[in-house]
């Protein structure tokens, strides 16, 4: 019951904004080429959505990211914690890849053109670089701050390395590991979103983009709700179970994100 | 502001110092850029025609540079010609670095 | 490790790098702009610097991050604040800003174009919004994270509302406002860089966005050099150490 009223005090703000977007439509403050009243943008909505096209660029944009996690995710763990155990590459690469991480997103995109020319290729450079390297910089920087003793009271116990990477080392990064996967996720899905207005002819970044060329106000408001909804969704079911999880168990100091 | 940290300080301290510099050293430099006669021409509050010489051959960046400034009508070697050009931005013109020489049209420019 | 030892194996590793780059473009078979030598770039940067164009580009995208960083920490701050004050208001207006937060400047742009077309206000207004939510967001934040006790600690010893939200309130949540201004400009710089490949005339972003047009890569990759380390520069002197000082001097210890 509580949390039925937590959710409807947290939808009540958006049935404002909507209420107040509506009469301003109406009342013609504001010109219907400029924002479309909210029954226009629900009217597209539906069209979009029953002539598929809005679910085969959600479809698109998500899949893009997806993409990007399951490639970047496993190399940039598995790298941050090879380069973490080295005390000689580790703080060399570190500025390395915090140089990357500087320039992650969406200004490898002309090069990622050169390179692969327009299309599904350099999008998925795009996120596979912005993922990849805030991964491996936090897992890096995880690796590197678990306390030694942990590990050497593992090696005391007569544990080996693999004891002390699986045990010891990765799972007291883990916390900042996830903290690197869901910024990853942030910064990504707004790489994403300004790639694909460039790069491809589908995903809601090319929705959007294409429906300014010709005006078109209400696709692009539908856009825009679909790429927020979206995130909120994969924050709320996804990333905040995650961090809660990993923190609760294995966090050893939890800082603000 | 003892609660700022002393990197964060001694670092915007070199760049203002730098930006002061920099400032400085446009100032000083920019009536070297302008032609004498030209000068003398600036003082009576009329638009200028004017030759701007660059130690390069311009690129698109300057003449659309240039256009904001006055009407681009043409380019003779590294010489951009600009006409009908307010005295305050011929100044804004001598501001920058790149330029060698402004100088009246049909002058010594030309 | 050394301080010396470290800076060795650092030139080292540069010097390899570099020597490995310039190797795989001399030798490897491809067109020279898919892979220009690293002295190509260093030569771009010189013609770009004696041209003038690089000072005005670097100096246009830093007027427009430190513009919105400015108004970030005028109105946003303040605003922040002001909603955090009641608990109420923060519960109603969570949801909300979290929605606005989330959604980048550039997915506004298309809209933005309508409003103001290709020019900008444009670019100004897409990168403010992108500043702008984050830092509301973590300074409202920031107010609610204040422990009870201590605001009932004034108020029991008489302290007025305005001494409760100058001594209590506003340093206890300096280390969120700290967050927010660090990752809205991360994401402003991003956002920046993007509206000015998407409409500008001007700026790094249009720079190495327009040299892909004239398959001039070496420019590409000195722009992105330059975006990266101003990126660095801003976050390693100011944005990280006032986060940390804010963090170690008035952070609350939570959970």
């Amino acid at each position: 019951m509580k949390r039925l009223a937590a959710t409807g005090r947290g939808v009540l703000p958006f049935l404002a904004l909507g209420v107040v977007w509506d009469l301003l439509t109406r009342m013609q403050v504001v010109p219907a080429l400029f924002l479309p009243p909210p029954i226009d943008v629900l009217r597209t909505a539906w069209e979009l959505g029953r002539d598929g096209s809005l679910w085969i660029d959600i479809g698109a944009s998500l899949g893009r990211v997806l993409i990007g996690l399951v490639v970047s995710v496993p190399l940039a763990v598995a790298l941050g914690v090879a380069v973490g155990l080295n005390r000689w590459l580790a703080p060399i690469v570190e500025p390395v890849v915090g140089f990357f991480n500087a320039l992650s997103g969406i200004a490898w995109l002309p090069l990622a053109i050169t390179w692969f020319g327009l299309g599904w290729t350099s999008v998925t450079f795009i996120m596979f670089n912005t993922i990849f390297f805030l991964v491996f910089f936090n897992t890096l920087v995880g690796v590197r701050t678990v306390p030694k003793i942990f590990e050497n009271a593992v090696l005391t116990l007569g544990g080996g390395r693999r004891h002390v990477i699986l045990q010891v080392l990765l799972p007291g990064a883990l916390p900042s590991i996830v903290t690197g996967i869901r910024m990853s996720i942030g910064f990504g899905w707004r790489a994403l979103i300004a790639a694909e207005m460039i790069a491809t002819t589908t995903g809601l970044g090319f929705l959007i983009y294409n429906a300014s060329n010709f005006h078109q106000t209400d696709a692009i408001v539908v856009g825009i709700l679909a790429i927020g909804t979206l995130w909120l969704a994969t924050d709320r079911l996804v990333l905040q179970p995650l961090e809660r999880r990993t923190i609760e168990r294995w966090g050893l100091v939890s800082t603000a994100p | 502001m003892s609660g700022i940290p002393r990197r964060t300080v001694v670092f915007l301290a070199v760049v203002l110092v730098a930006w002061l510099g920099w400032e400085a050293f446009i100032r000083l430099s920019a009536p070297g850029r302008i032609d004498d006669a030209l000068e003398q021409a600036l003082h009576q509050d009329t638009p200028v025609n004017i030759a701007v010489t660059l130690p390069f051959a311009p690129e698109d960046f300057h003449i659309r540079l240039f256009q904001g400034y006055g009407v681009v009508s043409g380019v003779r070697g590294t010489t951009v010609l600009i006409n009908r050009v307010q005295a305050d931005d011929v100044w804004r013109i001598a501001r920058n670095y790149w330029v060698r020489q402004i100088t009246p049209q049909g002058g010594q420019g030309g | 490790m050394a301080r010396w030892q470290l800076a060795t194996t650092w030139v080292v590793f540069l010097g390899g790098a570099l020597a490995a780059w310039s190797l795989a473009a001399a030798t490897l078979p491809v067109p020279a702009y898919v892979l220009p030598p690293p002295l190509a770039v260093l030569t771009s940067g010189t013609e770009l610097i004696t041209k003038g164009i690089l000072p005005m580009y670097v100096g246009e995208s830093l007027r427009r991050i430190v513009l919105a960083a400015g108004l970030a920490m005028l109105v946003g701050v303040p605003a922040g604040l002001l909603l955090g004050l009641s608990r109420r208001i923060a519960d109603v207006m969570y949801p909300l800003l979290n929605f606005f937060q989330s959604v980048s400047g550039i997915a506004w742009l298309p809209l933005m174009l309508v409003w103001f077309g290709f020019g900008e206000r444009t670019i100004l207004a897409a990168v403010n919004y992108t500043v702008l939510f984050p830092v509301i967001f973590n300074a409202m934040l920031g107010v609610r994270s204040v422990p009870r006790i201590y605001v009932n600690a004034l108020r029991t010893l008489g302290g007025s509302r305005w001494r409760i939200v100058r001594d209590v309130l506003l340093p206890g949540a300096l280390p969120n406002i700290a967050t927010g201004m660090r990752l809205g400009l991360a994401y402003g710089w991003r956002a920046l860089i993007a509206a000015e490949m998407l409409v500008g005339a001007n700026g790094l972003g249009f720079m190495i966005f327009n040299a892909q047009n004239f398959h001039l890569t070496a420019r590409i990759m000195l722009g992105m050099t330059i975006i990266g380390l101003l990126w660095l520069l801003l976050d390693y002197f100011v944005l990280r150490p006032l986060e940390e000082a804010t963090i170690a001097r008035w952070g609350l210890v939570q959970r």
